[in-house]
């Protein structure tokens, strides 16, 4: 590496969406100082919303710049500021659905978040922000340092936006349980890339690679104790079983758009970097395989098989919409985990980030918009529980059906996005021969109906308590209707929206990272 | 070599006692404390790999200014939670901070 690269424009080019998500937090944050206490602060949701929007045009254009057909890079991708940061599809994907989610998210809490609930609420926007801007560092970092600064710049933003609803006692609860488990899952990763960082007397991901192709034998002990506490702090983060017990005390204490944001960004975030380890450390053809990188996958694969079954035993007895979502999110997890443990299997499976990045987007719908549904129906019934849903039907009919497909999107039924992506990722894994792992995501794709169909069993059959309609805010209304559309499209066009990430995407071009 | 692993040990030590404290002290400020202790015990590895290690390197101890730095925010959030939830509850005892169950 040379020795100091000075940082040119063409540089701060490719990082436009990063400085644009920096510029606007900054001010907004001064923004919201001097305003006057009287000026609602919804103002600062729609500037949020349009530092998000800027953000997400800047990645589009940057995204086909670097496909197009002017780059001299034969690769199409860029490696930025002395190879710690790289441009390429993986990254680009995941930055559009992780700003795509937030302003889902953002949008569908303006006007909708109750001021007695969140007494300050230019914080819980322009929050967002810096949150979406770790994630987005998590997504196309090539260095352990860059990525943990991203990884601790999403985390301690989420901390702060929990405890939005300073008046709740169980708000506060749930931000200190996330902090402490948060910091511990921390530790555990640095701890762990302490130690890789020790074997290979570096912190980039790809130079660390080739050392480790030639060093790995001398080192396997210490290779084993690196990547399973590694694997430990990113499991708490992933909210995988068994080290999921914070995941829905944290999701029942935050307020329900912080929730979704949980959810849907901090988990894909979290999954990006997992991606980007992984992927990066295990290539063949230089990097670790044999026995320590069997053990790895298959501890992964048993993860995600724990994650499938607890995830979806747990949320059977859940009378908590919130905490039934959040278990849902930890069975959610272990699917999204199947396709990092087919990586390099033999024979090879070459389309696992798409599958990945399929079901990412399917289930950042269906789980925005169901997280929706559920701020609507709790402001309305004023607690979380499943009764509040019963009799939706007749009241807002609308609502019920956008939530049906939601939950068999969420349930894995055809014709939707959840159906599409479970089966694709299925497809993956028993193209590599893991029939067990096949065999446990049917079963508890098969009991998780149970949990999804008494939700809604809860809006058509019961009668409800309240007789009045829904008092629907339209851009909640807005938010899930194109998240229901969202999740039928992906339903219905599953092949065409695959075949392009297919397309533009393949591994060794945009998940692993080469020294230029 | 025989520097590095007496530098390891006693990492993996702070390591473990952090951990311990985590799991087992009442008063959240012990707990949060208890972080930092793990916390710093990845430093000492850092320092310790760039030092001593199979390939010295200068990126170890760039990695622990960061990990001071973002320690130091955590646990200013940590702190600012915690107040919050003192202001709440009167008390920083773990046991008491148990509103929150299915």
């Amino acid at each position: 590496m040379d020795a100091f690269q000075t940082l040119t424009w063409e540089d701060a080019w490719y990082l436009a969406p990063e400085i644009v998500l920096s510029c606007f937090t900054i001010l907004l944050i001064a923004l919201d100082l001097l305003l006057p206490k009287r000026v609602n602060r919804n103002v600062i949701g729609w500037l949020t919303l349009a530092g998000l929007l800027v953000a997400g045009a800047f990645v589009v254009i940057l995204m086909t710049a670097v496909n197009g057909p002017e780059t001299d890079s034969a690769s199409g991708t860029r490696v930025l500021l002395g190879g710690s940061y790289q441009l390429d599809d993986f990254g680009n994907l995941l930055k559009l659905a992780f700003l795509g989610a937030s302003a889902f998210i953002v949008f569908s809490s303006l006007g909708t978040v109750r001021d007695e609930d969140v007494p300050i609420k230019g914080e819980l926007y322009y929050l967002v922000l810096p949150a979406v801007l770790g994630a987005m560092v998590m997504a196309s970092s090539a260095d352990l340092i860059t990525l943990f600064i991203g990884l601790e710049l999403l985390s301690i933003t989420s901390y702060i936006l929990v405890a939005a609803r300073k008046s709740s006692r169980i708000s506060s609860e749930a931000a200190f349980k996330y902090v402490v488990t948060g910091g511990v899952a921390s530790a555990f990763v640095l701890y762990g890339m302490s130690f890789l960082y020790g074997i290979t007397g570096t912190t980039n991901v790809s130079l660390m690679r080739s050392v480790l192709a030639s060093t790995s034998d001398q080192f396997e002990a210490l290779l084993y104790v690196s990547f399973f506490l590694m694997i430990a702090g990113f499991a708490v983060k992933l909210a995988l079983a068994p080290f999921h017990a914070w995941a829905s005390d944290v999701y029942q204490g935050a307020p329900t758009p912080v929730a979704a944001f949980l959810a849907v960004v901090a988990k894909g975030a979290a999954f990006a970097m997992v991606y980007r380890i992984f992927a990066n450390t295990f290539t063949s053809g230089g990097g670790l395989d044999g026995a320590v990188r069997e053990d790895i996958l298959l501890a992964l694969s048993v993860l995600a098989a724990a994650a499938m079954i607890v995830g979806t035993v747990g949320a059977l007895r859940q009378r908590n919409v919130k905490r039934l979502l959040a278990l849902s999110g930890v069975a959610n997890a272990g699917i999204l985990l199947i396709p990092l443990s087919t990586l390099f299997a033999n024979p090879m499976h070459e389309s696992l980030v798409s599958e990945f990045i399929y079901f990412l987007v399917a289930y950042a719908f269906m789980n925005i918009g169901a997280f929706t549904v559920l701020t609507i129906v709790s402001r309305d019934s004023g607690n979380e529980s499943l009764s509040g849903f019963s009799g939706l039907y007749h009241r807002a009919p609308w609502t019920a059906i956008a939530m049906t497909v939601l939950l068999c999107s969420l349930a894995g039924l055809p014709v939707t996005g959840g159906f599409f992506g479970k089966l694709f990722i299925l497809f993956g894994t028993v193209q590599v021969h893991k029939y067990w792992l096949a065999a446990i995501l049917l079963v508890t794709t098969v009991i998780s109906y149970a949990v999804y169909f008494g939700l809604i069993r809860q809006m058509y059959m019961r009668s409800g308590s309240l007789d009045s309609g829904l008092r629907m805010t339209v851009p909640a209304a807005i938010v899930i209707g194109l998240c229901t559309l969202a999740t039928l499209a992906l339903g219905f066009l599953p092949m065409p929206i695959l075949g392009w990430i297919n397309d533009i995407f393949s591994v060794p071009v945009d998940l692993v990272m080469f020294q230029g | 070599m025989s520097m590095l692993s007496s530098y390891l040990t006693l990492a993996a030590v702070l390591f473990c006692i952090g951990l311990y404290g985590v799991l087992t002290k009442r008063n959240a400020i012990i707990v949060l404390l208890s972080i930092e202790l793990m916390l710093n015990a990845v430093n000492l590895n850092l320092i310790a790999f760039s030092k001593y290690g199979v390939q010295p390197s200068l990126a170890g101890q760039i990695f622990s200014l960061f990990t001071i730095s973002v320690a130091a925010a955590e646990a200013a959030v940590g702190i600012a939670v915690l107040i919050v939830l003192y202001r709440g509850r009167a008390s920083v005892n773990v046991d008491e901070f148990d509103e929150l169950r299915g």
